[in-house]
């Protein structure tokens, strides 16, 4: 038992981010979300960019959110990048068969 | 003092300590991925139907931006409160993660009470589940995502009581570690909402 007669604290083996480096992904989300909103408020760009304008930032977005707050950009996160990206990948799949089928 | 006790030798990463754990973690990816699916078909279907209003009130005529702006930013304030007690919980901070745990449940319900409120609203106008393929997908797409924040808040306070009663331990970590993760995909989700539905749905009045 002699060995853990000192109390003192430990130090953490794993070193954690502080909260600097998820404060700036909530900034550039809130940013990219009031590009996304001013650009269809003040039809700031071409109208017929404006879509695919939006949908781009949306993905920037989700993909900071997935990786900063979500910590997809730490270490042990392989499946759920392949969990993460697959599903994307099948439903972007689905989305542009929808789009371009169902009406034509 | 017992629980300074526990808090001492919790180990550094309490949500991954254990197998169990890690499982719990692993296995929440892999759901996550088949709500990517999830969601995903239902984006599908809402993009296709989105113009069959059936004469009824088009999304140009509905959608109010102040209000989706409002919504969006308590659902981000949110997602980034629910991180905070993440890094609250890294540091084995209990009182804080709860905090920051009660300020993202009480911003969902802020969420919540706009997107019931909107709602109503929209049926006032006529804009039904059942008054043509634009309502069906409406009300389907943007209904589920808000059953998605209803069912994470109970699931939040739940956990939340749980911790009340068995303080952090490496049974509770894990819990609030998903519970934050399953909040921040609602996040993700809404993001492609604003985006493609309201935003998309707003554009289209101005092209013609």
């Amino acid at each position: 038992m002699g060995a853990h007669v000192h109390d003192e604290p430990r130090k953490p083996k794993v070193k954690h981010d502080g909260a600097k480096k998820h404060v700036i992904a909530f900034i550039a989300s809130l940013v990219l979300t009031a590009l996304a909103f001013a650009a269809v408020a003040f039809e700031a760009i071409p109208v017929g960019f404006t879509v695919p304008f939006i949908v781009g930032l949306a993905f920037v977005q989700a993909l900071f959110q997935l990786f900063f707050w979500m910590h997809m950009d730490q270490k042990g996160h392989e499946f759920a990048r392949i969990s993460i990206f697959a599903g994307l990948t099948f439903i972007l799949i689905a989305i542009i068969v929808f789009v371009f089928w169902v009406w034509w | 003092m017992a629980t300074h006790h526990v808090n001492a030798v919790l180990p550094d990463e309490p949500e991954k300590a254990t197998l169990e754990g890690k499982n719990k973690i692993l296995g929440f990816w892999l759901f996550l991925g088949g709500e990517t699916v999830l969601f995903g078909s239902l984006f599908a279907t809402f993009i296709a139907l989105r113009d069959q209003t059936n004469g009824g009130p088009t999304s140009q005529q509905l959608f109010d931006m102040p209000l989706v702006a409002l919504a969006t930013l308590l659902l981000l304030t949110s997602s980034l409160t629910s991180v905070f007690a993440v890094l609250a919980l890294h540091k084995k901070d209990l009182k804080k993660m709860q905090a920051w745990m009660t300020v993202t449940v009480i911003l969902g319900l802020g969420f919540l009470a706009l997107e019931i409120y909107e709602f109503m609203h929209y049926v006032h106008m006529g804009h039904k589940m059942t008054s043509g393929a634009f309502g069906s997908a409406f009300y389907t797409l943007v209904g589920f995502h808000g059953a998605h924040v209803a069912f994470g808040i109970l699931w939040i306070l739940t956990v939340q009581l749980q911790t009340v009663k068995k303080g952090l331990t490496v049974v509770t970590a894990p819990k609030f570690y998903v519970a934050s993760l399953y909040w921040h995909f609602i996040d993700v989700v809404w993001v492609f909402i604003f985006t493609v539905v309201y935003l998309m749905g707003m554009i289209g009045g101005k092209v013609g």
